[in-house]
């Protein structure tokens, strides 16, 4: 019986019950430009720059401590990426230095926050943002770096479809019943970006929800000083998270790049904010100890749903941006007023009870 | 028990000890620095622009300091400054009459529109009170609802600016619709050779001054900051107190908006996105913790005139190119380094005070 109640009173089925009906709703409202397919190659803009960015914020939630510096990251780790390319080097390697300039941003940030404990990781990460930010700037200046190899532009823009499916569909699916047909479409309007996020999700269940070390990393998070004490290397883990977090956003940046097609100075400006709302959305919580990953793809989901439905409706940021802002400070509200008005009745109740034993029959 | 000897406090110490001293060295290096390279820097009228340059950075940072007394943090700001700068501006818009009035300048008759609309004092107010309104949902869900401070204020943040941009339906208010009186405010006034807009900031740091050093509910504060469940104890309102300070921080933004607007004859709803984060730096530079309890409204000042002087001696340092490029990456490792050469400082004294300590 209680795991049963345990099963249903998870978060993730706020998030899927959300998410049905935010899809429904704008479906119902537009029913010709929002629809499953035209869904799907909106998460390219939505989902997968973010989801990278939000699992790294999703790690270092857990511990407790937040990163504020994963946007100038990831644009700083972009920016390497141009401009090694344009200085001649093959399109692999300058890859491969995105990826370590991200780690070592990740590493710088990690060794400051575990070397001054009585700093917070808030500050820290803050003036680490600016710097990166400007040593971006100073890179750059005004300019802008762009022309990708062509795989990389295509990268940002094809669809499963595009990529790898004959023009017709083969004849086997043809003359096969209707449901093969629509996985068939199903499988090609996937962008070929949104296949590589996914792909990084089983990765992170089975490491943060299977096995010894996610479980560490859910102890230290919990209780720093119960942690340390009972075996658990905790400035080595803080710093391999926060490296790891530099190389997501790195990953972040590249694909942004990616479907932007150019880097400018202000690349991924404002992500970490989307990637911390996204987490806290997922069920993290700035305390630490508390997040999973199931709940960060599915408020991605929520996510794209909502904002790809109030950007047809609207056509507007600042109303996408407000709807988002509403939806996290009610998701994370409405469990607590629960809480408090479930508190409330067992104090009455309890009270009642007090006050008929006290009084003789 | 032998007699306790008393220790001589060295140089360092007294530095820690008093934090103002600290900073007012760091100010007095930097301007010397900027100075050594270029001398006009040293001149009274710089130094006065300065700090006309920080004040409104100077009361945000004030109000922030509350919210960071309590252990609470507002990353809303720049949205609160937008919405309520907006909610006066459209205000003054619908009101605004102008009339055109012949003037003889220099013997040469002269048309001169003169734009009118709601007194100054009411638009201030209006939008204190809209920054208040913003402060006070800021406060309800973070002290009654139980909302981690930095998520709430990153939700309402999104939420404050879709609210002016809803207000404003997109559009920008320009001079046109300002009355004369508000696009001078923090311009054209000044008193005793000093700009209204330090008059402003001193006005708003002697009120907090007093509020918090000698009034019930500002040293609240610091309790409900350093130790919550000792302050509950004590039989102190622990909510109301993170109310009060949201509502402080909110007017306070309310106020700053209006002499950022006033400053560029301008509101937009974008108005200065991003802010937040120098004002929490100068705080914590400033010494404000960020877990709460701790933190002097000198050290708050001082600090966001530090932050003042580098972003007005960068220029003056004349680096290779353009310094605008430079700006960013030095005001980053400025601040990096202010907090972790405190933290160094502090933990040496605290090893030498374990070191000497009589048992």
């Amino acid at each position: 019986m209680k795991t049963i109640k345990k099963i249903f009173l998870r978060w993730e089925w706020l998030l899927i019950l959300l998410t049905v009906g935010v899809f429904f709703f704008f479906n119902d409202l537009n029913p010709k430009a929002y629809t499953l397919p035209k869904l799907m190659g909106q998460t390219r803009v939505y989902m997968v720059d973010v989801g990278f960015m939000a699992l790294g914020a999703l790690l270092i939630l857990l511990l407790g401590d937040i990163d504020i510096s994963v946007a100038s990251t990831a644009g700083l780790a972009a920016t390497i990426m141009g401009i090694t390319y344009r200085a001649g080097a093959p399109f692999w390697l300058a890859l491969i230095a995105a990826v370590a300039v991200g780690a070592v941003c990740g590493l710088i940030n990690g060794l400051l926050v575990t070397g001054f404990k009585e700093l917070f990781p808030m500050i820290i990460t803050l003036s680490t943002q600016t710097i990166y930010r400007g040593i971006n700037y100073i890179i750059l200046k005004d300019k802008s770096v762009g022309s990708f190899p062509e795989w990389f532009g295509n990268l940002g823009y094809d669809t499963v479809r595009d990529a790898w499916f004959a023009e017709e569909m083969p004849g086997w699916v043809a003359g096969s019943p209707e449901w093969i047909q629509w996985i068939y479409n199903f499988v090609g309007d996937f962008p070929v970006m949104l296949l590589c996020l996914l792909a990084v999700f089983p990765f992170f269940f089975v490491w943060i929800h299977k096995t010894p070390g996610g479980k560490r990393i859910f102890a230290t998070g919990e209780n720093i000083v119960t942690a340390r004490y009972s075996g658990i290397r905790t400035d080595r883990m803080k710093i391999t998270l926060f490296t790891l977090n530099g190389i997501l956003a790195a990953v972040g940046g590249i694909f942004l790049a990616a479907r932007t097609g150019a880097v400018k100075y202000t690349h991924a400006n404002g992500y970490e904010m989307q990637a911390i709302a996204v987490a806290v959305l997922g069920g993290a919580s700035t305390a630490g100890g508390k997040g999973s990953v199931v709940g960060i793809l599915l408020s991605l989901i929520l996510m794209t749903c909502l904002k790809n439905g109030l950007n047809i409706v609207y056509n507007d940021s600042f109303i996408m941006n407000l709807s988002v802002g509403a939806l996290l400070i009610l998701v994370v509200l409405l469990p607590n007023i629960g809480q408090y008005i479930s508190d409330y009745w067992r104090v009455l109740k309890r009270r009642k009870e007090a006050a008929q034993k006290a009084s003789p029959k | 028990m032998n007699g306790s000897k008393k220790r001589k406090t060295s140089f360092l110490e007294m530095f820690i000890k008093n934090r103002e001293l600290g900073l007012i060295a760091i100010l007095i290096i930097l301007i010397g620095v900027v100075t050594l390279r270029t001398p006009a820097f040293l001149t009274g009228e710089k130094m006065l622009f300065i700090v006309e340059d920080t004040a409104t950075m100077a009361i945000l940072a004030f109000g922030m300091m509350c919210v960071m007394l309590v252990g609470s943090i507002d990353i809303s700001i720049s949205g609160i400054m937008a919405f309520s700068a907006m909610a006066a501006g459209i205000i003054m818009k619908n009101n605004i009459s102008v009339t055109e009035v012949t003037q003889i300048v220099d013997g040469v008759e002269k048309i001169v529109k003169v734009r009118e609309s709601v007194p100054l004092i009411y638009l201030l107010l209006i939008a204190m009170a809209v920054g208040a309104g913003c402060g006070l949902v800021n406060g309800l869900i973070i002290a009654y609802g139980n909302v981690l401070p930095i998520v709430t204020t990153l939700g309402m943040q999104y939420i404050i600016y879709g609210l002016a941009h809803i207000i404003s339906d997109g559009q920008a208010v320009y001079k046109k619709d300002m009355s004369a009186a508000f696009t001078e405010f923090t311009r054209d006034f000044s008193f005793l050779g000093i700009n209204s807009k330090t008059w402003i900031m001193l006005l708003v740091f002697a009120v907090m001054f007093i509020f918090i050093t000698f009034f019930r509910s500002g040293r609240h504060l610091y309790a409900v900051g350093s130790n919550p469940e000792a302050a509950e104890m004590r039989g102190i309102n622990v909510r109301r107190s993170k109310l009060l300070a949201h509502v402080i921080m909110g007017a306070l933004a309310g106020l700053a908006g209006m002499m950022f607007a006033s400053h560029d004859n301008k509101i937009t709803q974008d108005l200065k996105t991003g802010y937040e984060m120098y004002v929490i730096a100068a705080c914590v530079i400033g010494g404000v913790s960020v877990t709460g309890g701790a933190g002097k409204i000198t050290g708050v000042l001082l600090g966001a005139l530090t932050i003042g002087v580098i972003n007005n001696g960068l220029p003056m340092l004349r680096l290779t190119g353009n310094a605008e490029f430079w700006k960013k990456l030095i005001q980053g490792l400025l601040i990096l380094a202010a907090v972790v050469s405190n933290a160094a400082i502090q933990r040496t004294i605290q090893k030498r005070n374990l070191k000497g300590r009589n048992l």
